[in-house]
């Protein structure tokens, strides 16, 4: 029978980027059970162990020898083939259970479908990761303690000494979650809080709430960070800062309106709006057009707050971005300008923008049913307000068809009714025929 | 030939000329480039809010600060604001006496009476005697009567300078032969600005290099005809406007308006000038130390603008609470007055006590980090 000879070249052994486990650098670990090998030489672990420190070390750098070619996970049960390629045991039954009968990666057809525990790269593979599974604990322990001697630090050092006492404790919190903790059960957060004041520098500023967003904060440190002082030390930053400096601040904010005791007087700024709005503006970064938007609908929730988002003369902005914004951005752009239409200021303020009615009206049967009924609602809102100019406007713009396709569609039935009383609506200054010209509509439909 | 001769020295004068009026305009470009890497700042505010008080302390923290000869420079003002005082004061007794129903408590005794007449004569001139121990000791019992005390309690009416209190106490020192002027003494000191000042200095010590250069101008505060000169200052990097909050029971001399009333309309004036559009606004709330003792027995709704204030709580919490909502009315009111397309200027507010140099020097680097970030974002570094 041919015998198939494997081929010396790098790589080939089990898988694609070359990365052969080296002998020497294999002994020098100790992963052979060589000399001061991290104390694991001799132990059998459960296959259990094994998937659970898999799991949680979750590490891209894993040799290429321990890795499936068939699934490209590290293999808990490594069976060889007479070909003498190794896989993972139930990957390659699998495989061989859909009638297959060659290697994966050679192509070759078997010629014995035995499969062969490999106890050698099982024993490899385990002290490997027992290794690297205690370091790791050991870099957390050592976090949780850096963790502690940092926040003591920070009680005395001012000046240089304190922000990069704040550098390095946010390093530490953001990569291991027993720092995390540790800030938590020490005191850390209002430690942190203390430092946003009136007269908080920016390089202050921005690594507190680096540090603070990574945290879980109790709902008595959200009333503590709700303090007025405190909330103008996070606008400054949102509205000086890095684009990263920015997004931290949102998501703080966000967390901290994510509570029961929330008033929405505690972020009722101007200034925080109008960074707000500068952030979903800034077209030199997109990536924080989400997460603007996602904060300002948030905001918009609540009553007291609508004023002064139409106050910063947000209507027409954000009717003039949303032509530009992607579908996920648009819904929330549009959720928001529903919620300002709530109010007569809104209303006028829509009204007012030229660009308001034709935008919405091209949203109309486009993107996902969520925004047609947003746009309906602003549509209706609008039109109300002046039936006889917007109703001009919105049939120019072209609104008939698409609101008889709405109707038409397979939009729930609460979406077609408004639709129907805007088409109505829209109708009554034109004659029967000078409204059906308007549709430019199909002779079938017609 | 002689025409020729003519001509040839003729060239040579031009060529002169030419050559002059090259280095000329060499120097001209020369100098407009290093004038645009001076960041002017311009104080404006309305008169006795405290822009002078912040002017002197960048010229303490970051020029040469005053040497001996500029010191002693102040002691005529300092007495003269003495001599004013004790007018104010005792004119203002005899003022209210009329028009209090229980006037016996503003009734200066007679002893002191004679006292305070010959003082406030003096108070009237123009140029005051130095201050002799004779005069203080008058200065002092005269201090010391009921009358005063009590009319100094009524302060909201009158016109006395905060410095009062603090030359008083400090008469003894400041009437030896010897005396110098300390730089608290000459931060107290009282004079109406005219015309224009200006200082240039450089905020960073540490690291030379980046050295920014500021300017700041400091205009009077006096309601002459801004609109005539303001435009000239259009380009400046930033306005600081200096607002003293203490004043929300305080009339004006001259009209019986509401101090902070008068602030509110200028700042509103300000920021609607054309010539600010792009200019960064820095607003200084200043006198919070007094405006700290004040609001917790002076409602602040006395004041028309502050009419619709609640007190929440008491003690430190009131304070802050009732500064909170002044610092809000404030920020109202600048987006009120804020066109849509200003909407992007830089607009911060700072809680200022103008006599604490440390708490002005932190207030400034605050300003100078927001300056310099402004830049940046500008250049789009950041």
């Amino acid at each position: 029978m041919p015998m198939f000879q494997p081929s010396k070249k790098n790589g080939f052994l089990g898988g694609g980027d070359g990365r052969v486990l080296d002998l020497d650098t294999a002994v020098k670990d100790g992963v052979l059970g060589g000399v001061g090998g991290g104390g694991l030489g001799t132990g059998v672990l459960e296959k259990l162990d094994l998937n659970k420190m898999i799991e949680e070390l979750n590490l891209s750098t894993v040799p290429s020898v321990f890795i499936c070619p068939i699934s490209l996970e590290p293999m808990t049960d490594p069976v060889t083939l007479c070909t003498g390629q190794t896989y993972e045991k139930s990957n390659i039954l699998k495989w061989l259970g859909m009638g297959h009968y060659t290697c994966p990666t050679t192509m070759q057809e078997l010629w014995d479908d035995m499969l062969t525990p490999n106890n050698t790269l099982y024993q490899l593979i385990c002290t490997w990761f027992s290794q690297q599974y205690v370091q790791m604990k050991k870099r957390s322990e050592n976090a949780q303690g850096r963790a502690s001697e940092l926040l003591s630090t920070l009680k005395r050092v001012k000046g240089q000494a304190r922000i990069q006492t704040l550098k390095e404790l946010q390093q530490l919190v953001s990569n291991h979650s027993t720092a995390r903790t540790a800030v938590v059960d020490e005191g850390g957060v209002a430690l942190l809080s203390s430092l946003l004041g009136p007269f908080t520098s920016y390089a202050v500023g921005s690594e507190v709430i680096a540090t603070l967003v990574n945290l879980t904060l109790c709902s008595e440190s959200k009333a503590n960070l709700m303090q007025p002082s405190k909330v103008s030390a996070v606008v400054d930053v949102l509205n000086e800062g890095s684009i990263d400096a920015k997004l931290n601040c949102v998501r703080l904010i966000e967390t901290l309106m994510d509570d029961k005791g929330f008033r929405a007087e505690s972020i009722s700024s101007h200034s925080l709006l109008v960074a707000l709005m500068r952030l979903i503006r800034d077209k030199r970064h997109p990536n924080g057009h989400l997460p603007g938007l996602a904060l300002l609908k948030s905001i918009s929730i609540h009553n007291e707050l609508r004023t002064l988002i139409l106050n910063i003369g947000a209507a027409p902005q954000l009717v003039e971005l949303v032509p530009f914004l992607n579908p996920e951005c648009i819904e929330l752009a549009l959720f928001t300008l529903e919620a300002l239409s709530s109010t007569s200021q809104g209303k006028q303020a829509l009204k007012d923008c030229p660009k308001t009615i034709p935008t919405m009206v091209k949203l109309l049967m486009r993107i996902s049913e969520i925004c047609i009924a947003h746009a309906l609602s602003i549509l209706l809102s609008v039109c109300k307000l002046a039936p006889e100019e917007c109703s001009l406007v919105a049939v120019e713009a072209g609104i008939a068809a698409k609101l008889l396709l709405v109707i038409q569609s397979g939009c729930n039935q609460i979406l077609k009714q408004q639709a129907a009383e805007l088409l109505k609506l829209c109708s009554l200054n034109y004659s029967d025929t000078m409204f059906l010209s308007k549709c430019k509509l199909t002779r079938t439909i017609h | 030939m002689g025409s020729v001769c003519c001509s040839q020295q003729h060239g040579r004068a031009d060529s002169d000329e030419i050559e002059q009026t090259a280095e000329i305009e060499d120097r001209i470009e020369r100098e407009s480039k290093a004038e645009e890497h001076i960041q002017k700042l311009l104080l404006l505010g309305s008169s006795d809010s405290g822009k002078s008080t912040i002017f002197k302390q960048i010229k303490l923290l970051f020029q040469n600060g005053f040497d001996d000869a500029e010191l002693k420079s102040y002691i005529p003002v300092i007495h003269a604001n003495i001599y004013q005082t004790i007018k104010i004061l005792f004119d203002g007794s005899k003022e209210l006496s009329q028009s209090f129903s229980d006037s016996s408590r503003f009734h200066v005794s007679d002893e002191n009476k004679e006292i305070g007449e010959r003082l406030s004569e003096i108070g009237s001139r123009l140029e005051f005697p130095y201050l002799t121990p004779e005069i203080v000791e008058e200065i002092e019992t005269l201090w010391q009567d009921n009358a005063i005390q009590e009319t100094l309690s009524c302060s909201n009416k009158l016109q006395v300078p905060h410095c009062a209190h603090y030359y008083i106490e400090n008469l003894q020192r400041l009437s030896n032969p010897g005396y110098v002027p300390t730089k608290e003494d000459v931060l107290y000191a009282r004079v109406r600005t005219t015309g224009v000042v200006e200082i240039q200095f450089s905020p960073v010590r540490e690291n030379k290099r980046s050295g920014e250069v500021y300017r700041l101008f400091d205009v009077g505060g006096q309601r002459n005809e801004k609109r005539k000169w303001i435009h000239l200052f259009e380009g400046v990097t930033a306005v600081i406007f200096c607002a003293a909050i203490n004043e929300y029971d305080q009339t004006l001399l001259e009209n019986e308006t509401n101090h902070l009333m008068e602030t509110k309309e200028l700042f509103e004036w300000v920021l609607k000038q054309p010539c600010f559009e792009k200019t960064s606004f820095m607003l200084f709330l200043n006198k919070f130390d007094l405006f700290e003792e004040k609001v917790l027995k002076v409602p602040l709704n006395v004041c028309d603008w502050f009419k619709d204030y609640q007190p929440a709580s008491s003690g430190k919490q009131e304070i802050e609470h009732a500064y909170e909502f002044v610092k809000k009315k404030f920020e109202e009111l600048y987006f009120r007055s804020t066109s849509p397309d200003c909407v992007d200027r830089v607009f911060k507010i700072y809680r200022t006590n103008a006599l604490d140099q440390k708490l002005v020097k932190k207030t400034f680097k605050l300003v100078h980090e927001t300056l310099r970030r402004r830049n940046l974002f500008e250049a789009g570094l950041l």
